[in-house]
């Protein structure tokens, strides 16, 4: 049997919306084995994003406990929750990247965060480029580049310092079918070829079938799972 | 993060926003410029001072006056014959006695009002070598009673070779007898019989472009008194110690109404005035300089706000918040260092511009005869950059923008990565 790489037992998450809380997440136990592709699937408010955010160390949960290979995320302060996040990928729907810097640029800034040297990123950022089939666009700045093409870089960038594992809200979200597909087919190639572990958060039923496994969210909890 | 990396992720941040980074800059750059500018001016006007007076006021000699200050009090009367007193004195090499008075000197129909020192001649030129020397005529070694010298400014008032008086000319002397009454003009004719060479600058004492000089028994005779408002002392060399024992000595021997004046004192109070000064234009200076550095907090603040989501991604990418901190006093720093050198050129050109300005303005004749204290064309005053103001303009300048972009860098730090991110 795999190795679990995350697992959360109890978790809660409760926002403070003005003044009424706002139960986010109430109990959600899950285990994620190394190698994985889940989906979450859910509709919105259903607290998928909140899972997936405090899955990435971007948020403290307020229960429970959410361990991150072995080590208890809650007891992490903010320095060692930014060491964390260095090694888990995380890819957006709105892809997030930095404006003003060419593909190359993006892919190589979490390396450049990490402290490497700019002859090891540069090269580094190609390959990764490369292998997403960006090759001939690499110098070209996010504006420049389809939704489809900012969402490769994307995945580019949170592949660059070898993370853990891969985290992807709506991936394909806003992006058209036909690059969605494309972006869908890279994802599964990512996981099967390479072993990536990924987790998937999304609202569509037939993207959430391209995983082999899929979990679903329904009002802060985990009411059924489904193996594709 | 590597600190080059870090420098340039900044820069490339500052070059997205060229205008707002440039009078972000600009701020630094006058208030830099404001204070390097009067620092190098007081300090090139302190040095053209101090030269002028050290030319015009030998180091090896003292100044007694009565009362308290140069010239100054008047329960005291300091007598002409005192001289011979201090010059018996140990040290001391000569004495001599000044009588000065405010007159009218009047030739060819024209007359001008200015002061008449009465010295020995011989004596004077003695102690100021340098300075009281004729351009024109004969300093006399044996002058007769109505012999005159003028300097370089009564003869030539206007800069232009109209000359209000030369040697050979008369000079009518007109002195307003202010203790008689009914209250009389006395008179008397005198003969130019030199002409000093400029001298420049001003002087205590020692000879002044501005004056008229007659013998010391002249002036007793003339303004009908015993009495002196200065004697000048020189002493054998200008050790300090000796100095202070002959001070003491006169101050002994002529009782405790006289006041002695070394040059150093000159000197130090000079010096101190120009510290007081310079640190209340720097003073005024660095004000511009920490409202420059408001403005950059304002930015900074602003830059921050617009900058919510991409901080946020940097956080999700794994930088830490002490990384986020360091990246804002980075883009600080740029702006802070090369609105300083900026600053400190345009600060050291503003210096040369307002010197050129000043001293073409103190050319003119007006301005010349206004002011004996006033620096005159004889002085030129060059602006003085020394490294220490540079250096002191690059740390005040980097310290002041770090500073006040501590707090926008310190609110960049603490943003929550999940909020920051959800940032629109």
């Amino acid at each position: 049997m795999a190795k679990t790489i995350i697992k959360t037992v109890d978790l809660r998450k409760t926002y403070m919306q003005g003044k009424i809380p706002v139960e986010a997440l109430r109990s959600v136990n899950l285990e994620v084995e190394e190698g994985e592709f889940l989906s979450i699937l859910g509709p919105s408010g259903s607290g998928k994003s909140t899972l997936l955010n405090l899955i990435g160390a971007l948020d403290k949960p307020t229960g429970g406990r959410l361990f991150i290979e072995n080590i208890d995320v809650s007891t992490l302060n903010d320095n060692q929750l930014a060491d964390l996040r260095m090694k888990i990928g995380f890819v957006f729907q709105f892809f997030n990247l930095i404006p003003r810097f060419t593909a190359k640029e993006n892919v190589e800034l979490p390396m450049a965060i990490a402290g490497l040297s700019k002859g090891v990123r540069g090269k580094r950022a190609e390959e990764l480029l490369e292998m997403v089939g960006l090759a001939s666009r690499m110098n070209h700045k996010p504006t420049e580049l389809s939704g489809g093409e900012q969402q490769r870089v994307a995945i580019a960038r949170a592949l660059a310092n070898n993370p853990r594992f891969l985290l992807m809200d709506e991936p394909t979200g806003n992006i058209d079918s036909k690059n969605a597909f494309e972006i869908m087919q890279l994802v599964k190639k990512l996981n099967e070829e390479k072993g990536v572990t990924i987790i998937m958060v999304t609202h569509d039923q037939r993207l959430a079938a391209e995983a082999r496994r899929t979990v679903h969210m329904l009002d802060g909890m985990i009411v059924s799972e489904t193996v594709n | 993060m590597r600190i080059i990396d870090m420098f340039s992720y900044a820069f490339s941040a500052i070059r997205l926003r060229k205008l707002r980074a440039g009078l972000t800059t600009l701020g630094v750059v006058i208030g830099i410029a404001a204070i390097v500018a009067l620092l190098s001016i007081t300090q090139g006007l302190q040095t053209a001072i101090s030269s002028q007076l050290q030319r015009g006021f030998a180091t090896d000699t003292l100044i007694v006056s009565a009362g308290g200050g140069l010239g100054g009090g008047n329960e005291f009367n300091l007598l002409v014959k005192d001289a011979q007193t201090i010059r018996e004195l140990e040290n001391v090499t000569a004495s001599i006695a000044v009588i000065q008075r405010i007159c009218y000197v009047k030739s060819s129909g024209l007359t001008r009002r200015v002061t008449v020192i009465g010295v020995d001649f011989v004596a004077y030129r003695d102690i100021y070598s340098s300075t009281f020397v004729a351009e024109d005529g004969e300093i006399p070694l044996n002058p007769e009673e109505d012999a005159v010298i003028v300097g370089k400014q009564v003869s030539d008032p206007w800069n232009n070779g109209t000359l209000f008086c030369t040697t050979g000319d008369t000079l009518e002397i007109i002195w307003t007898n202010t203790t008689a009454r009914p209250l009389r003009n006395e008179t008397y004719t005198g003969r130019v019989v030199a002409v000093l060479r400029e001298v420049g600058g001003f002087t205590v004492g020692g000879p002044s472009d501005s004056r008229v000089y007659i013998p010391i028994s002249k002036a007793q005779s003339f303004f009908g008194t015993e009495t002196c408002e200065l004697i000048i002392v020189k002493l054998k060399s200008d050790d300090k110690a000796m100095i202070d024992s002959t001070a003491k000595a006169i101050r002994e021997a002529l009782g405790s109404g006289v006041t002695v004046t070394s040059s150093t004192a000159v000197l130090n109070i000079i010096s101190n005035v120009f510290s007081t000064i310079e640190l209340f234009l720097a003073g005024i200076a660095a004000i511009s300089l920490l409202v420059a550095g408001i403005g950059i907090m304002n930015i900074m603040i602003v830059s921050v706000m617009e900058r919510t989501r991409e901080i946020g991604i940097l956080k999700a990418l794994g930088m830490k918040n002490r990384q986020v901190l360091l990246i804002f006093l980075c883009e600080a720093a740029i702006i802070g260092f090369l609105g300083t050198l900026i600053g400190i050129g345009a600060g050291w050109s503003l210096a040369q511009i307002v010197v050129r300005i000043f001293g073409s303005s103190s050319g003119a004749g007006g301005l010349r005869q206004a002011g004996q204290a006033v620096v005159s064309n004889g002085t030129t005053i060059t602006p003085v950059l020394t490294p220490t103001v540079i250096l002191g303009a690059i740390v005040f300048g980097l310290a002041v923008t770090m500073l006040f972009a501590l707090y926008p860098a310190w609110i960049a730090a603490k943003l929550k990565p999940v909020e920051a991110l959800r940032y629109e």
